[in-house]
């Protein structure tokens, strides 16, 4: 706060300010932006985002803890958070540490200026997990592949697992150290293989992105292209037609007629011609289109061996019928639930009237289970 | 007829390959719910007999002796007392204004229950409202239970819900019922199909007439022997005997020895028959009755707060103790013994050997 001067420059050596390395401290504060990204002035030990397309974390009631202030009187607040994360406001972190070293006033442990960062989680104890768990996948990034049997891969991402547990839960931590130290010393040959290759696959992804960008690119300057072409010769064959009523004696109809004829000629000759220029997406339809019409057979109705006594009686479009009344002149469908059909329920009772019509009842006291008697069998 | 034609296609001389069994077989009330009357009597008696032994016990495991001067309900009290609580389910439906379907449902739930339970077990009255609100679920007419108790004077819920898990185990969780009004509905609407019946000849008040046999056959074990279809028949039969004739000669197969109408003729008169006598509610003073000495030789054991009920309650909780316990060392016994919690993939050796194959060098 002391030194105005200096505040674009003590956050980092390496500064990449949009507005022009030589932007005076006025407007460096200002353009110290609240919402947008300041990914750019981060560096390792904290989070980071290549693609710097992660906001920092921003809310109304931030309160450095040291000073109290917040963004009441404040409005370019910022807190930035140290190595042992704990936050500050960036005036604090001035005032501590330009002389050098110092204790954090919080937990004491001895920080340098540059150990601090902005933050991008709102909860602190995220922010420290992600940066721990992105330290050790650098190391120990080891495959299925690379292990004999699952349960070896098993036993090792438990091990993974729990020293990043230790380290995030500040449990042992020397002894964790010295085990990621002797895991690195063992596999430093896998190691090294494996980073290669998630390098490449990540080249080979980011190349793949370039690729399509720029055939989009490409693909919307050639349509736009054509759509100025079409806008031009609208425009002539207008004028054309202007003329030529002007100057001929035919009726306009006719006129009119043949200059239309004539431009369906053009944009036809055209469409032939740019078919170079179609997209993945028309391609794809244009070959669906001329491939082989997909049959459609007709809707077969479940087949089943249950008999529903279709023979015994003939639904009729419309009844007399006192129940249903109500239901069948209300117009507007209020009382009907969705998929409601009168001639349904009129089935049902149809079907209901003659059910087991003809069944006998059971004789005696022990008829024999599933006897299915019925008048006709019997008589 | 119909069964008939069914009956051909199972006939191996045709050489039909499909052989359809009609809906109403495929139903659970055809499966399960069927009996003869001399059936119905035998389950009733032996229900009875075998839950007076039992609560003989009970009574003389309390304190011998007591047991001598209790008297019994017998099975046709039991009836009685049921009957009584069938007769108050319309009164209930009508007071909630549930359609018609639910009120036949409850019925039919309390009638199979007490072929399965006897009435000194569990009182008809908090039977009754479990299965109307019961029934109220299975016919997709909800109601919420606050509603419900609300509406019904000195009622709580828990009256209600302690017994609808017994209910529904003894109907073998069988919910849905084929009815007998939704029979007749469906003859009044094909009579109209019927070329030589005119309007005027069925008049709305024959079906009032039928419908109210339909509901006074409910009181009764129509329902139990006999199919709806049957039932709403002979329902028809009492109020229009000419309509009923017509419609089920227009249902006979062609070239069959007599008309339909007069080979359902005994089944149809029986059904008249029980409706007719028996379709009316009982004696109130008869159940009063039955009532009072129901009040002393209830089963103890479900009584909550008597000492058999309360030494059950201790049996109970031993047994699920045991089997906690039991339980518990299964899953120890699993856990320490070791080997992969996971278990063990199928095939290891084949994977592996696959593994030791994968060259992934890019030489």
């Amino acid at each position: 706060m002391s030194n105005r001067a200096n505040v674009g420059g003590w956050l980092k050596g390496k500064t990449v300010r949009k507005g022009g390395i030589t932007s005076n401290a006025h407007t460096a504060r200002s353009s110290t932006p609240q919402v947008q990204s300041t990914s750019s002035t981060l560096f390792s030990g904290g989070v980071k985002d290549a693609s710097g397309r992660t906001t920092e974390y921003f809310s109304m009631d931030d309160q450095c803890p040291v000073c109290k202030s917040d963004r009441y009187l404040n409005p370019k607040l910022r807190l930035l958070v140290s190595s042992c994360y704990h936050k500050m406001c960036e005036s604090c972190i001035d005032r501590l540490f330009t002389l050098g070293p110092a204790p954090c006033p919080i937990c004491q442990k001895v920080l340098r200026k540059l150990a601090f960062t902005p933050q991008t989680f709102e909860d602190l104890t995220v922010e420290k997990e992600v940066a721990v768990r992105r330290r050790i996948a650098k190391e120990f990034n080891k495959r299925r592949e690379d292990f004999f049997d699952l349960r070896s891969y098993n036993d090792y991402l438990e091990e993974v697992e729990d020293i990043t547990f230790n380290l995030i839960n500040d449990v042992n931590i020397a002894q964790t150290e010295a085990r990621i130290l002797a895991h690195r010393r063992e596999n430093a040959a896998l190691i090294e293989l494996n980073s290669q290759r998630e390098e490449q696959y990540a080249q080979a992804l980011k190349e793949q992105e370039e690729l399509e960008r720029q055939e989009k690119e490409q693909r919307a300057l050639e349509l736009r292209r054509e759509q100025e072409i079409e806008r031009e010769e609208r425009e002539t064959a207008q004028r054309e037609i202007i003329d030529r009523l002007e100057t001929s004696t035919k009726s306009a109809a006719k006129v009119i007629a043949k200059s239309r004829a004539e431009a369906m000629k053009r944009s036809s000759a055209r469409s032939t011609t740019t078919t170079v220029l179609r997209s993945n997406a028309q391609l794809l339809r244009a070959r669906a289109a001329q491939s082989t019409v997909i049959p459609d057979p007709p809707h077969v109705p479940l087949q089943d061996d249950w008999y529903a006594y279709e023979d015994l009686y003939t639904i009729r479009d419309q009844y007399d019928d006192m129940y249903s009344d109500a239901v069948r002149k209300d117009r507007e469908g209020i009382m009907r639930a969705g998929g409601y059909r009168v001639e349904e329920a009129w089935d049902r009772a149809l079907r209901c009237a003659v059910a087991g019509l003809d069944l006998l009842p059971l004789p005696g006291l022990n008829p024999s289970p599933g006897r299915t008697d019925s008048f006709v069998t019997s008589a | 007829m119909a069964a008939d034609n069914a009956a051909k296609e199972a006939d191996p001389q045709t050489n039909s390959s499909t052989v359809k069994r009609p809906l109403y077989e495929g139903s659970t009330q055809y499966k399960s719910w069927r009996y003869s009357p001399e059936q119905l009597e035998q389950i009733r008696t032996s229900l009875n007999v075998a839950a007076v032994s039992v609560i003989r016990n009970t009574f003389e495991a309390d304190e011998p002796g007591s047991s001598e001067d209790v008297l019994f309900l017998n099975a046709n009290e039991e009836q009685l007392l049921v009957k009584l609580y069938i007769t108050k389910i319309p009164q209930l439906c009508g007071h909630f204004r549930f359609p018609e379907e639910v009120e036949a449902t409850a019925i039919s739930y309390l009638k199979r229950f007490y072929l399965k339970n006897t009435v000194m077990d569990w009182h008809p009255k908090n039977v009754m409202l479990t299965t109307l609100f019961l029934a109220t679920k299975t016919t997709n007419n909800p109601i919420s239970l606050e509603s419900y108790t609300s509406n019904i004077p000195k009622t709580s819920s828990s009256d209600v819900l302690d017994l609808e898990f017994l209910v529904s185990q003894s109907l073998n969780f069988e919910f849905a019922v084929w009815h007998a009004h939704r029979a007749l509905w469906g003859i009044w609407l094909d009579l109209q199909s019927l070329p030589d019946v005119s309007e005027d000849l069925r008049p709305q008040d024959v079906y009032d007439i039928a419908i109210k046999h339909v509901r006074a056959s409910r009181f009764t074990d129509a329902e139990l022997i006999y199919t709806p279809s049957q039932i709403a028949l002979a329902s028809l039969a009492l109020a229009s005997p000419v309509l009923a004739e017509r419609w089920a000669d227009s249902k006979a197969v062609a070239g069959a020895a007599q008309p339909f109408s007069a080979t359902l003729d005994p089944t149809l008169g029986s059904i008249k028959y029980i409706i007719t006598q028996m379709g009316h509610p009982p004696d109130v003073e008869a159940v009063r009755e039955v009532d009072r000495r129901l009040k002393l030789c209830k089963n103890p054991e479900k009584v909550p707060g008597s000492k058999a009920y309360l030494a059950r309650q201790v049996a109970e909780q031993q047994r699920a103790e045991e089997k906690r316990n039991k339980k518990a060392e299964d899953v120890r016994r699993a856990v320490t013994e070791g080997g992969d919690p996971f278990g063990s993939e199928l095939n290891e050796d084949e994977k592996a050997k696959q593994l030791a194959e994968l060259d992934e060098d890019d030489d």
